[in-house]
């Protein structure tokens, strides 16, 4: 079958960490888990310190106090262990979408034959077999980012981050994204932790739902999303689905209080998402 | 595409080669235009003897002397000459541009100690480094590569250097989280992101280039030929149509080695192409 196999996937553990820019605090005491093979969706306003939280997540910084544990062990810097799938494109301009997957494989020295094989099946997976020879700017954003998932996922990392990867599509092309991605996830069911500020995109995704207060960032909140599997559009329209966004909501709309005192764009965020909670 | 006078007929057997279609097309034509406009003038200047311009000599005579040029060994010899200062200094430019650019780039130690240098040289004509470079120099060849360096050389680094700095931190984190090590970093994120810059450094130094490589050979025209020796020299003997003809000759080679580094960065940057 697949080659992407159901290897032993990872678990963080964050315990106590806080992190400060020049002396304003981003985190305090920021504790939470992302469980083993399940989809961990952090939300919270814009401003909230998700980024920082997966910067350190990922090895990019490091924070003074408290711990990132990977299955029990520290993180010392970014790796192939855990994979980083940006909110802006970061695909590499230069290469092909199969020079941009199979990146990875490279640099782990892998032998060529089991690359390619690798990079074929995950490239028909994510629907771009035909586009391996094209270059990521003459992708549509849709395919960019599928191309950016199966960069991520050939490397077969313990953890899968996702920092708001469908921001900036189209409507229809997100809802697509959301659908095919919770898809691949039902299917291959690795360690996942998404961020964004998407309520909507956050219920539908997750099995557990983590609400961030606003600064200096922390878990207010973790709610089990028991939405049956595998998930599809019509998922939004029963009655628990509507119930747990609404006590998210809730949640959201204090801290999204909080920010908009503070003047940020998080309120500016959340009055977008009430207007779509009343269109519905 | 365009529909000029020149595009291919409905006929597909007489289809023009694409490269004809693309040279020929109503863009081009009006281009045509302009440049016949441009000879009558100058015919007309030298006919009602124009003041001031009394001593142009007229288009036929410049056309009889390009022809009499081309038809020389001499004048292929002053065209060869130039390409080949052009090449040497220029080459050396980029080469020892091209590192140092990176380094200043990636290192802020380096970019410290060096940086204040650049700032004073940096301003300094080309062209005026024409006598310290004569008397340093133990042959006129090395001269002239030395001038001809001094044009691009600056141009390079600065743009390479920004071209570094301008490397996306999300790509670099992407490389490190896929695995990639520093040299790996460096060779296939790094190098091909500031490719853009380093073209462009030589694109425009490529300008200054010919500027600084005419007035080297004019100086130097008593031993060195090139181009704008050739010129340099019709001038004291009083050939006027062979001045014309060395100007000529010296922007139709101008105008080819941008093209030659168009080709090139085309080559090397496929990335760039809009399809």
């Amino acid at each position: 079958m697949s080659v992407i196999t159901k290897r032993i996937f990872g678990e963080f553990q964050v315990r106590g960490l806080s992190h400060s820019y020049g002396g304003v605090p981003v985190l305090e005491d920021c504790t939470l888990d992302v469980p083993r093979g399940k989809l961990t969706v952090l939300v919270g306003p814009s401003g909230c310190g998700k980024t920082t939280l997966i910067n350190i997540l990922a090895g990019y910084e490091t924070s003074t106090v408290g711990q990132v544990l990977l299955d029990e062990r520290p993180v010392a810097g970014p790796g192939p262990d855990r994979l980083v799938v940006f909110q802006e494109m970061a695909l590499f301009p230069w290469m092909t979408v199969e020079e941009n997957v199979n990146f990875g494989c490279r640099a782990s020295g892998m032998p060529a034959g089991e690359m390619r094989s690798r990079v074929a099946s995950v490239l028909a997976k994510v629907g771009l077999a035909d586009f391996r020879s094209k270059y990521p700017s003459q992708l549509s954003g849709g395919m960019q980012r599928r191309a950016e998932l199966a960069r991520a996922m050939v490397n077969d990392p313990k953890v899968m981050i996702l920092d708001e990867p469908f921001r900036g599509l189209d409507a229809m092309t997100r809802s697509m994204m959301q659908e095919f991605y919770v898809g691949l996830f039902e299917e291959v069911g690795r360690t996942n932790l998404f961020v964004t500020h998407d309520l909507e995109e956050a219920v539908f995704l997750a099995d557990r739902l983590l609400i961030m207060t606003y600064r200096p960032g922390k878990i207010r909140e973790v709610i089990d999303v028991d939405l049956p599997r595998p998930r599809t559009f019509q998922v939004m329209a029963t009655p628990r689905y509507n119930e747990i966004r609404q006590h998210a909501l809730e949640l959201l709309y204090e801290e999204a209080s909080k920010a908009f005192a503070a003047g940020s764009q998080a309120a500016f965020d959340l009055v977008d998402g009430f207007a779509k909670a009343a269109g519905r | 595409m365009a529909s000029g006078i020149l595009t291919a007929p409905s006929n597909p057997r007489r289809k023009a080669h694409p490269w004809l279609r693309q040279s020929f097309n109503r863009h081009t034509l009006r281009g045509a235009v302009t440049l016949v406009v441009f000879v009558i003038l100058w015919a007309l200047v030298v006919a009602f003897k124009v003041p001031y311009l009394r001593l142009l000599p007229p288009p036929r005579d410049v056309a009889v002397s390009l022809l009499q040029s081309v038809a020389s060994a001499g004048y292929w010899a002053n065209w060869w000459i130039s390409m080949v200062h052009i090449a040497v200094g220029f080459v050396a430019a980029v080469v020892v541009g091209v590192p140092l650019g990176l380094a200043m780039g990636i290192n802020r130690t380096v970019r410290r100690f060096v940086f204040p240098i650049f700032e004073v040289l940096r301003p300094v004509p080309p062209i005026a480094w024409i006598p310290l470079a004569i008397i340093f120099w133990p042959t006129v060849s090395l001269t002239i590569y030395f001038l001809v360096f001094t044009g691009p050389f600056f141009i390079i680094v600065l743009n390479v250097m920004d071209g570094v700095r301008e490397v996306s931190q999300n790509h670099v984190r992407a490389a490190l989280s896929l695995g990639a090590k520093p040299r790996d970093v460096f060779w296939r994120i790094m190098l091909p992101a500031t490719l853009p810059y380093v073209m462009t450094g030589m694109a425009v130094g490529m300008g200054v280039t010919w500027n600084v490589l005419i007035a080297a050979e004019m100086v130097t025209s008593a031993t060195e030929s090139g181009l704008g020796s050739m010129t340099w020299t019709a001038y004291t003997n009083g050939i006027l149509p062979v001045i014309v003809v060395g100007m000529l000759s010296i922007g139709v080679a101008g105008y080819l080695s941008s093209a030659l580094l168009r080709l090139l960065g085309e080559r090397l940057m496929p990335w760039q192409r809009r399809i």
